[in-house]
């Protein structure tokens, strides 16, 4: 009798204990989580303060920043490839176009049509590809010149990105006189920011000035991209940079962050700049990875001038395609916390963003809308913008 | 009178072909291949109709689940007859059902929405409408009225479902179909567009150049609660009311809140229950990703920003509510030999640890077949995409095709239903008050809030030792 009691109890007590366990889980779960009391659980931050030395102040040539001309056409033609998912390579955009239409081709096929003409004959090379590809006209591209100063008066150049129509970026390299540059070797080294087609494909112009400029990659290119380094004619070193802090030279560094982007691409490098008694200038091809991660990064991770965000170059990927979403109001709203005192922004920033960053009183360089960039919100092809340096 | 399929669900009987777990893999492995076809054709961006670009598809994916809902929870089937659910071959039952069911979709989304309201009443669920704004493409008109609409699915999905799970058809209960369905329908439409106005219209207001200050309320009235303009904080606690009240309606089999016997006092408290226990959901899944990744920037993209965060709740809880239908579904809501209580609590152990396990699998593996990419976060990937696919077809499978080939449908007999109310009679009353009980409720509730703390200890230890991405 009492050992069936015992039982009974027993049951009883697991029935409320299931309850409870639940109940008790779940009160702790709605009180505690989205409390102040929940900050004791962040860790604090550990500032590794990485030295990437400083430089004297550097400066960015704009040699193009208009990836394609018409957004409503570059809109249409991902629309009609299936969205913005789909692999870049099979959109049968030039170069790589087969004749076989939007969304059918393939880097093999595409590159099998000019692969002998690469890197020496691009004027032959975009006329085929101009008959078997799709919107050919569209193609543009983003490149920019990097002049830094080192502190004993050593200057240096860099090249990021080399654009995407090889017809649009061997015009815009003689307006800027890089295809000299490039001949003479005074740009040591290109740094490719990721393997979209506006800012890799047009690589075969660089190496037909120069073959044999080092190359640095961030690590997460697909097969096709690592191809075409091969099949655009490079011989020169080919450096591939893992995710994280890259120093290359005093007061210049990049940064590898492992982001996947659309049109099926993956992992994106950037440049701090350090520039002494100013602060610290952030270089940016599409910046994927968003303009303030890449601050927030940096202020983990490296130690700059008087702890000072100072000044921005680059795409900052806000709304590329003229598209909008709340999260890019989020964007425009923090921005000015963060102090940058001079902002160059262009290509895949957006339009709209850049109108809003002027309304919202933040310090944007004008440019001067000339060879077709749309408006003087960005700093457009042809212009140039100094940090420690006027221009 | 005829009932149609007033009652099916209940009163089917599901006999297994061959013992388990023969049947519950069959009817994975059969599922798992109707997904991985269909996601093919439809959605997948190297595939046929390529959908996932991405809203177009989320958008279908998101209101076809709730055209389920719609015919078998709110409309019982109706107009098809008892006899001829019971009668026909459930292949045929689930084509059939299938285009219905596409059909109707096809026609709330073209003709209500794009033709109806967007024509007559509010302009950003029409992409031509959109398309009229300077600078807007067609690709984007088409996204941005797929991303109002789909934002109205996810608010749908959770009170369709919870008017009939814990309203209990209040106070159409006893009416016929297609009477009760319409009146449910129409209820429940129109909370959804209350709360659609209440939530997310805002977020459309400031999509557009300037914020459209005199129609919504800009900046939105969560900013400071939310940290972010983004509509993703409120897709974030309806996503979790949805999974929530499809947990209570499995899993849980209506528990805690059939406990309470007076009638209109379980509904309202069932009703309100499940909400605060989603909002606990919401809270915490915030809470385990800054634990994971550190606390949220506002301003930044993808992983940091504090609206993919959010969004992030709700495509976690989904992740949860995966393996709890398919232990409905397929396992016979096993276990069932304890208390209600016990049975309760150890099936939400045991979906929890399967839904970190698919969490895991799935950011493992997916860039492998779904034609996406690898990493957690994506501008443009939704993982709520698949999963809900793969409930859609799990919905069709147990709804329409009664789970065959791996069973077999039989009606139950008046006496096996009367059977079945008695036991679930039986099993209520044996949960009542008692010293014993009282204890185990206290000493379950501290064990409780030790595992909530133990477990945000716990977690950022974890995240640092699993590697789900190289
Ligand atoms: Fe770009
Ligand atoms: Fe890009």
């Amino acid at each position: 009798m009492s050992e069936d009691k015992g039982k009974i109890s027993r049951r009883n007590f697991f029935k409320g204990a299931a309850m409870g366990v639940l109940g008790g889980t779940a009160l702790g779960m709605g009180l505690f989580s989205y409390s102040p009391w929940r900050k004791s659980y962040f860790p604090d931050v550990k500032r590794k303060l990485a030295d990437i030395g400083a430089c004297k102040s550097i400066k960015v040539t704009n040699i193009s920043e208009t990836s394609w001309f018409d957004n409503a056409v570059l809109m249409g033609d991902i629309k009609g490839a299936g969205g913005l998912l789909v692999n870049q390579y099979s959109y049968n955009w030039p170069p790589f176009g087969d004749g076989s239409g939007l969304g059918k081709g393939s880097y093999e096929k595409g590159i099998a049509k000019i692969k002998h003409l690469l890197p020496n004959n691009l004027e032959e090379a975009w006329a085929i590809t101009e008959k078997l590809s799709v919107s050919p006209q569209n193609a543009g591209g983003f490149a920019a010149l990097i002049e830094i100063e080192e502190m004993d008066g050593r200057k240096r150049k860099f090249l990021l990105d080399s654009g995407w129509s090889y017809k649009w970026m061997d015009e815009s390299f003689k307006r800027e006189g890089i295809d000299q540059m490039l001949k003479n070797k005074e740009i040591e080294a290109l740094f490719i920011s990721h393997e979209h087609f506006d800012h890799y494909w047009g690589v075969p112009v660089t190496y037909k000035y120069d073959p044999t400029i080092t190359t640095y990659i961030p690590d997460g290119f697909y097969p096709e991209g690592l191809q075409y380094l091969q099949d655009a004619g490079h011989k020169g070193k080919v450096i591939k940079i893992k995710p994280g802090l890259n120093p290359m030279i005093p007061g210049l560094a990049t940064f590898v962050f492992a982001v996947p982007i659309i049109c099926r691409v993956y992992g994106e490098q950037a440049i701090y700049a350090n520039v002494k008694d100013l602060g610290l200038v952030s270089i940016t091809g599409c910046c994927h990875f968003g303009i303030i991660q890449f601050s927030e990064t940096a202020f983990r991770e490296i130690k700059y001038e008087k702890d000072n965000l100072y000044g921005i170059y680059g795409g900052l990927h806000i709304s590329p395609f003229e598209d909008w979403d709340p999260k890019y109001d989020d964007l425009v709203l923090s921005l000015g916390k963060y102090g940058f005192q001079k902002i160059g922004c262009n290509h895949c920033t957006g339009l709209m963003c850049a109108k809003k960053f002027v309304e919202a009183g933040y310090p944007v360089v004008k440019g001067t809308a000339r060879h077709r960039t749309k408006e003087t919100n960005y700093l457009g092809n042809g212009d140039k913008i100094g940090y420690g340096i006027e221009v | 009178m005829e009932r149609y399929g007033t009652g099916y669900l209940e009163e089917r009987k599901l006999v297994k072909r061959w013992p388990q777990p023969i049947p519950a893999i069959v009817a994975l492995v059969l599922t798992l291949a109707v997904f991985y076809a269909t996601w093919w054709i439809f959605q997948d961006p190297r595939g046929w109709m390529r959908m996932y670009t991405p809203y177009v598809g989320y958008m279908y994916t998101r209101w076809w689940l709730i055209m389920l809902i719609w015919m078998v929870y709110i409309f019982n089937y109706w107009p098809f007859k008892r006899k001829w659910l019971e009668d026909t071959h459930p292949v045929v039952k689930g084509a059939v059902l299938t285009v219905i069911s596409v059909v109707i979709l096809w026609v709330l989304i073209k003709g209500f929405f794009e033709s109806l309201l967007g024509n007559y009443g509010i302009a950003y669920f029409n992409p031509g409408n959109l398309l009229k704004l300077p600078g807007m493409t067609e690709f984007f008109a088409l996204e941005y009225a797929s991303l109002a609409c789909l934002m109205f699915a996810a608010i749908a999905s959770w009170l369709s479902p919870a008017w009939v799970v814990a309203c209990e058809e209040v106070p159409w209960q006893n009416l016929n179909q297609p009477g009760k369905g319409i009146s449910i329908l129409v209820a429940t439409f129109f909370l959804s567009t209350l709360i659609f106005f209440m939530t997310m219209h805002s977020h459309m207001g400031i999509l557009y150049y300037p914020w459209q200050y005199f129609t919504s309320i800009a900046p939105p009235y969560w900013e400071k609660f939310a940290n972010t303009v983004s509509g993703n904080f409120h897709v974030s606690w309806i996503m979790c009311c949805t999974v929530t009240v499809w947990i209570v309606e499995t899993i849980w089999e209506r528990f805690p809140f059939k406990l309470i016997r007076t009638n209109w006092l379980r509904r309202v408290v069932a009703f309100f229950g499940i909400i605060a226990i989603a909002w606990a959901m919401h809270l915490f899944l915030y809470f385990a990703q800054e634990l994971t990744w550190g606390p949220a920037i506002r301003g930044t993209r993808l992983i940091n920003a504090p609206d993919w965060r959010w969004l992030h709740v709700g495509e976690m809880a989904v992740f949860f509510l995966v393996p709890a239908l398919f232990i409905t579904f397929y396992c016979g809501n096993w276990p069932k030999r304890f208390s209600l209580p016990v049975n309760v609590l150890v099936r939400t152990l045991i979906t929890i640890s399967a839904a970190i396990l698919l969490y895991i699998f799935y950011y493992k593996t997916s860039h492998d077949y779904l034609g996406t990419q690898k990493g957690f976060m994506h501008e443009q990937q939704f993982p709520m995409i698949p999963t809900i696919w793969l409930i859609n077809i799990w919905l069709v499978h147990h709804w329409f095709m009664d789970n065959w080939p791996g069973w077999k449908m039989v009606p139950k007999t008046a006496e096996e239903i009367a059977a079945d109310h008695a036991a679930e009679k039986a099993k209520l009353a044996e949960v009542r008050w008692d010293p014993a009980l009282g204890w185990g409720l206290g000493a379950g509730a501290v064990c409780g809030v030790a595992i909530y703390f133990i477990t945000l200890s716990v977690l950022p230890w974890v995240y640092q030792n699993i590697t789900v991405i190289k």
